[in-house]
């Protein structure tokens, strides 16, 4: 049980950075929204991790972080719902998915 | 009436003009804008009425901050939205063409109560980020915010650039939403506290700054991305390049004021610590010299006008920077800065706004907003040509006019604390500055358009200005040059 806060916190920081590595090397946009739903996956863990950590003398985890990560799952099904919706636009005119072909914006 | 009705009337007004649109059988769908105006302009003057909480003890206005710097941010966020609005309006025909596929048998307006209902709810996201105290309602707020741009940004949904810039805004946004959130998990775990207050108090007392100021590297990132600076600026000209004229606006103005209310509330904390806010201000000043650099030297090479004023906006969020790095000289208050930003951007929501204005008008008129499309305007139309010239005069900082002051309290804060690097980095810039704005004033007064038949561009569709956006562009215009003469009457509304 008590082994302490470090690995929690280090899965979390592995998760975010396997996300982020996704969304800057990846060039799927779906893909890279996947990346993006992880990102927020760590944060969650380590929200959850801090707040298991501040536990109270009584050994009930700190609900604030719990209420800030439940916001963040709403939040993010928000997110993807919009997201999906745009990239079927752009599949529709495009025929891809690519992160390539979105390309005609340039300096 | 307690402060946070605003927000309610504001989200209920979105939802009023979205039913009147389904239900009401309205033949010109202008009507609609209409609507969602009068009732801002009400909701701004309801602004004015608001009562002090009962109860300023109870666990609500934890989430909820209704000082002075508030108020000021919602009237910002209400006025932007109100022009936003008239400018939709003259955007009708552009939304016909690009916006979504209409039916056959439906109205041809179809699609434009969304266009209108948006900027509502996104008006009350912004009125909720500036009096975001917490770490929860920051989050809520912000988010709210973002995801209503990803749809008004990719709105033109046959327009090739627009969709692309929806693509880019979405997945950018989105890294940045991960990095903000990571970040705040992060701020709560050094701490222990989700309200500004209590993450204050422990940042005060902490003796390992370490995970605090892996905290704040995330936030800063991302906050970066939301007010336009360096390292997370570079969605700037290309989103605002393919958005929706009138949701660019939304986005420089709107969006640029917001997020730097929500940056200085999450800042203070960090800049009243003691251990912290030397390595703050020196991220922040190091923030302000790459942001001014980038946005003052690309903005030299463009010849969209679109893009150009992305890149001026990079740039304005660099003299903000640097005002908000010269806090700590002032015992860390952080007052006469928030005063400074708050200044700076009242005025370049102004300035901003009728720059828009003219050019939602001109490009819509002329089928395109690169700067060939403003050669030879004072000819075709000497009235926007004078309003863009003055907006241009303003953004450059000629003195007397609005803009001129906004610079000079941020350079005289960078004064005051011995920024002495990133002051001059500033001076450079807003020469820069100089270049490109008046390289725009040039072409409008000294060159002569030729459309693609090589004759001269007319003047016959420059003269069709809605009644709602000509007398915003005069208010607007008066603004400049009135506090521009006054500056004192919109910083006595700070105190």
């Amino acid at each position: 049980m008590n082994q302490g806060i470090e690995p929690y916190l280090l899965v979390s920081g592995i998760l975010f950075a396997i996300g982020f590595a996704g969304v800057v090397l990846r060039r799927n946009i779906i893909v890279i929204f996947m990346c993006l739903e992880m990102m927020l996956s760590a944060a969650n863990l380590t929200l959850v991790a801090f707040s298991r950590h501040y536990a109270t003398p009584l050994s009930t985890p700190d609900y604030q972080a719990h209420v800030l990560l439940f916001f963040i799952i709403t939040v993010a099904a928000a997110e993807v719902a919009v997201g999906l919706a745009i990239i079927v636009a752009l599949f529709r005119t495009r025929r891809s998915i690519d992160s390539d072909s979105v390309s005609a914006l340039k300096f | 009436m307690p402060a946070y009705y605003l927000e309610i009337i504001v989200v209920l007004l979105g939802l009023a003009v979205l039913t009147f649109d389904a239900v009401g059988r309205v033949e010109d769908k202008r009507s609609l804008a209409g609507l969602g105006v009068l009732g801002l302009i009400v909701v701004f003057f309801l602004l004015f009425k608001t009562s002090k909480p009962a109860d300023p003890g109870s666990v609500f206005w934890k989430f909820y901050a209704t000082d002075a710097l508030a108020f000021f941010f919602k009237g910002i966020a209400i006025l932007t939205t109100i022009v936003v609005l008239l400018m939709a309006n003259d955007f009708i025909p552009v939304l016909q063409r690009f916006g979504p596929p209409v039916e056959a048998k439906a109205h041809p307006q179809s699609g434009f109560a969304e266009f209108v209902a948006l900027p509502l709810f996104l008006c009350a996201g912004l009125m909720w980020m500036a009096s975001a105290n917490h770490l929860v309602s920051i989050f809520v707020s912000l988010e709210l915010v973002t995801v209503t741009f990803y749809v008004l940004v990719a709105y033109l949904r046959r327009h090739e650039l627009s969709l692309e810039a929806g693509v880019k805004y979405l997945i950018l946004g989105a890294l940045s939403t991960g990095l903000l959130v990571y970040g705040l998990a992060w701020l709560y775990g050094a701490t222990g506290a989700l309200d500004l207050s209590g993450i204050e108090g422990a940042l005060a007392t902490t003796e390992n700054p370490l995970p605090a100021l892996f905290a704040l590297a995330f936030i800063l990132a991302a906050m970066a991305f939301k007010v336009g600076a360096l390292p997370t600026a570079f969605w700037i000209p290309d989103v605002y390049q393919g958005a929706p004229t009138p949701v660019t606006a939304l986005l420089a103005v709107g969006s640029k004021s917001a997020g730097f209310i929500v940056l200085m509330r999450l800042m203070t904390p960090f800049l009243k610590s003691e251990l912290l806010s030397g390595k703050v201000v020196a991220v922040l000043a190091i923030m302000a010299v790459a942001t001014l650099l980038y946005g003052n030297f690309a903005a030299l090479l463009q010849s969209n006008v679109k893009r150009l004023l992305g890149y001026s906006s990079i740039s304005h969020a660099g003299f903000l920077v640097l005002a908000l790095a010269s806090a700590p000289s002032h015992g860390g208050a952080l007052e006469t800065p928030a005063t400074t930003v708050a200044f700076y951007l009242a005025s370049y929501a102004i300035t901003a706004l009728l720059a828009f204005l003219v050019l939602s008008i001109v490009s819509a008129a002329r089928h395109g907003d690169d700067l060939n499309s403003f050669r030879g305007l004072a000819k075709a139309s000497p009235f926007l040509a004078l309003l863009m010239l003055l907006s241009m005069a303003s953004m450059a900082g000629v003195p007397l006019t609005i803009g001129f002051w906004g610079k000079f309290f941020v350079f005289q804060q960078a004064v005051f604390s011995r920024l002495w690097l990133p002051l001059g980095v500033a001076v450079i810039g807003a020469a820069a500055g100089f270049y490109y704005y008046f390289r725009l004033i040039f072409s409008m007064y000294l060159e002569t358009a030729t459309g693609a038949d090589g004759n001269p561009l007319g003047k016959d569709t420059l003269t069709k200005i809605g009644a709602g956006s000509r007398i915003a562009m005069i208010l607007l215009a008066l603004a400049i040059i009135g506090f521009g003469f006054f500056p004192g009457s919109i910083l006595a509304l700070l105190r």
